[in-house]
């Protein structure tokens, strides 16, 4: 079975201005993978030249198999797609495009629309000039979500929601998930990724420079560690894979590369382990160590 | 009212580009009817047979003022475009106010502001001393104007200050109307409605006993009869209806929420209607309010210059000058007269069509375009079905404009069958009204950026071939470039089948070409 989504090397360019730099990134079926990145890296770019609003100036980029430039049409048939900034038509009202984006697609399922209005609190009633950013939002979410599409596409969708919204919404992801469907999540809300997704690249300046699951890009990275021992443990600062030790007497604080971490423990419990704290890393430590100031990025272990 | 000032000086400064258009427009009307009246009715006599013209002449009453101007040449200028001046004015203070208030309040910067230390009143009033400055503005360049080419000092005085004050009254209306609608497009409605029923009930007033003109500020501000009567006081009504209208727009703003009217947006469907299912269907949806105000524009003004038609005749001959304006000369003026009317609509037709044709383009730079061209929509139908509104469009409102010049001059004559005459030979500009949108949709294409600038141009060209083609003398090839300029200048010259297929072949062309390059280009979103 073909992957739903299917980038490789892809390059598109704006004048002077590089926005996706040979991007790799491929969504398997049935899995909802988080798209991450700062505003600007490039995520928007990939998700529009994957509707065939954008065409690519070099790479490929296969969306169920076809060409999204190409057989647009044919292949929105089977896709449903947020846009991170829902923008509406001031004098039609919620209802009315929801139902219109929906016949745009070929029909919507009724309980499902109605359910939909009824969790994201919503009055289709409403002129769109009227909705806020959160309520516009939802407007495209229960288009989306109310279609029976094989593929969702969503581009940082929460943005405006509150957290009560942000719940109803993973709901929803679940649900999806546990229909067999597939999602894409842009996002950099950490939280909701980590909650959400099954696997997750993660792009900077226009490429991928991470993609794995949770599980593995954990894997490579390190994690924070305090222990309390009887006597003083020593020794730590020379084994492999250990930074930032602070020792305090019987204390000592430290960060472990993943790898490393089965070692690290034996080593310690030689000193008679009393209390042991560990915190595996954080999506959110994953991310500003490829975002944050260089000094901070670890060698990253061969 | 704290910080009135500093949101007035803010204010002056976001018009600093619009306002200066808006006064010099004004003023400039105001000079060139000031020679023209001077130029045309320097002899007393054509002045008091224009008077005996006009008073057998209820459209041409209609369209003016009341006869009474007509006794002096400065009058006359008064007659012919005190209307004009003023609806310019009215339409400049009612923008302004909206702007500074109402528009804020929906778009959400009202509450930035008001959050600031700035009185619940400030922007009210921050938008009605612009909207009072620029009247007095206008007002004062406009008496400046009227003194330069040469009309007396008074009546001019009084001229711009009656102009001001009818400018003022609508800012009035629109401060109030403000208060009650809690979106823009209810108060601008409201407000033109008010200015389509003081020009209708000044018109039937003056063609009438004149009673009804005292009911519209338009008719106040004539009534002060500038170089005839030079009288002062029916000033006091604009004035007075700016106050009180502003008194009112006060107690009602301290009575509403920030963003709220007094009459709160009705719900709309929670369902959308079947029409509602397809490109084309959300592309009427969206198009249907402009098409049905062109639509009605232009009948109106379809009829207004069809009851014209038999009067220019004795118009004409009373003063033979005019005959210099039409293509015909003194020739055949009612068929001379109608290839200048055909003519004008289609200019206004091509507005029509390049507008709904940009309409494209401002979906796809307002972002809306997105969300839609995600579903399985091809770009053909994409652009195609804001180019299906367009030609459609543009040949409803060229058939409604030669429908109205038809049913009036039908009317005027007693002659039925000027309705299909008229409405027939106003289509035969469809063709040349098609390539502008053509080009307008070749922009939207290939210059999506330049597409607005581009398509606005050759429909500003149209225009100045149209109307000032004749007394420029401009060469041959400058004429070229108007497609309206191929078409023959029917009922003046025969109607010949070659340049309306040549015209549609280009017209098909540009669009093809426009399809092809929006469907290869990238769209262009934030």
């Amino acid at each position: 079975m073909t992957a739903p989504i299917e980038v490789h090397d892809l390059v598109k360019t704006f004048g002077r201005t590089r926005a996706l730099d040979r991007l790799d990134l491929t969504v398997a079926d049935g899995e909802v993978h988080g798209f991450l990145g700062p505003n600007g890296s490039g995520k928007s770019t990939t998700i529009r030249v994957l509707l065939g609003l954008l065409r690519a100036d070099s790479g490929t980029a296969r969306l169920f198999g076809g060409d999204p430039w190409r057989d647009a049409v044919r292949l929105h048939r089977d896709l449903a797609y947020v846009p991170g900034d829902v923008t509406l038509w001031p004098s039609i009202t919620g209802g009315e495009v929801i139902d219109l984006l929906a016949r745009l697609r070929g029909g919507l399922d009724e309980r499902r629309r109605a359910d939909l209005l009824d969790r994201f609190d919503l009055d289709p009633r409403k002129k769109a000039r009227t909705y806020s950013k959160g309520n516009r939002q939802k407007v495209g979410l229960v288009a989306a979500l109310a279609s029976d599409a094989e593929l969702l596409i969503l581009d940082e969708p929460t943005s405006g929601l509150d957290p009560l919204m942000e719940s109803v919404f993973q709901d929803c992801i679940r649900e999806v998930r546990a229909e067999g469907r597939t999602v894409l999540l842009s996002s950099h809300i950490l939280a909701e990724v980590e909650a959400l997704c099954d696997r997750v690249t993660i792009i900077r300046d226009g490429r991928a420079v991470e993609s794995g699951t949770l599980s593995e890009l954990r894997h490579l990275r390190r994690t924070s560690m305090a222990v309390e021992t009887d006597r003083p443990a020593t020794g730590l600062d020379t084994l492999t894979g250990v930074h930032d030790l602070v020792v305090a007497g019987p204390r000592a604080e430290f960060d472990v590369d993943t790898a490393h971490l089965d070692a690290v423990v034996r080593h310690v419990s030689g000193f008679g382990l009393r209390s042991l704290t560990s915190q595996p890393p954080t999506l959110e430590e994953l991310f500003l160590r490829h975002y944050g100031t260089d000094v901070a990025r670890p060698a990253v272990p061969a | 009212m704290t910080g009135t000032w500093t949101l007035t000086r803010f204010a002056l400064r976001r018009e600093r580009l619009g306002l200066p258009i808006w006064v010099v427009v004004a003023a400039a009307l105001v000079a060139i009817q000031s020679v023209q009246s001077q130029d045309f009715y320097a002899d007393p006599a054509q002045l008091a047979s224009l008077r005996t013209t006009a008073e057998g002449n209820p459209a041409l009453l209609a369209m003016t003022g009341p006869v009474r101007l007509l006794e002096t040449v400065g009058g006359e200028a008064v007659f012919e475009i005190f209307s004009y001046v003023a609806t310019v004015l009215a339409l400049m203070s009612m923008v302004l106010v909206i702007r500074h208030t109402r528009a804020d309040e929906e778009a959400g910067r009202a509450e930035l502001v008001r959050s600031a230390r700035v009185g619940r009143r400030a922007p009210l009033t921050a938008a009605l001393v612009v909207a009072a400055l620029a009247n007095t503005a206008a007002g004062a360049l406009a008496a400046v104007a009227a003194v330069a080419t040469g009309l007396p000092l008074d009546g001019s005085a009084l001229l711009g200050a009656a102009l001001a004050s009818v400018g003022l009254a609508y800012a009035g209306l629109t401060a109030a109307a403000v208060q009650v609608f809690d979106h823009t497009r209810g108060v601008s409605g409201v407000v033109i409605a008010a200015l389509g029923a003081s020009w209708a009930l000044r018109g039937a007033g003056d063609v009438g006993d004149g009673t009804l003109s005292w009911l519209s500020p338009i008719g106040w501000g004539q009534r002060t009869y500038p170089y005839v009567d030079d009288r002062w006081w029916p000033l006091l009504l604009p004035v007075g209806l700016a106050a009180v209208s502003t008194a009112a727009a006060v107690v009602l703003l301290d009575r509403r929420d920030l963003g709220a009217g007094l009459l709160a947006s009705r719900p709309g469907r929670a369902r959308a209607s079947w029409a509602l299912s397809t490109p084309l269907g959300l592309a009427w949806r969206l198009q249907r309010g402009s098409l049905a105000a062109w639509a009605a524009g232009l009948f109106l003004l379809g009829l207004a210059y069809g009851s014209f038609g038999r009067s220019i005749e004795e118009v004409v001959a009373d003063n033979p000058q005019i005959a210099d304006f039409l293509p015909g000369g003194a020739r055949d003026v009612v068929d001379s007269f109608f290839a200048v009317t055909i003519a004008f609509g289609a200019v206004l037709a091509s507005a029509y069509a390049t507008g709904a044709v940009l309409r494209a383009r401002g979906e796809e730079t307002s972002g809306r375009i997105e969300a839609v061209a995600a579903t399985p929509t091809s770009r053909w139908s994409l652009l195609g079905s804001h180019l299906t509104v367009a030609f459609l469009g543009s040949t409803v409102v060229m058939a409604l404009n030669g429908l109205g010049q038809g049913l009036a001059h039908a009317a005027a004559v007693a002659d039925p069958d000027q309705v299909l005459r008229l409405t027939g030979l106003s289509l035969a500009y469809l063709p040349a009204v098609w390539v502008v949108a053509g080009v307008a949709a070749l922009a939207v294409g290939l210059a999506p950026r330049a597409a607005p600038a581009v398509a606005w141009t050759v429909v500003a060209w149209s225009g100045v071939v149209a109307f000032f083609g004749d007394s420029f003398e401009l060469p041959g090839w400058a004429r070229d470039l108007s497609p309206a300029d191929h078409v023959p200048a029917v009922p003046l010259d025969e109607l010949t089948v070659a340049p309306l297929t040549g015209l549609a072949l280009v017209a098909t062309a540009a669009t093809v070409a426009g399809l092809v390059g929006y469907r290869r280009r990238d769209l262009e979103l934030s």
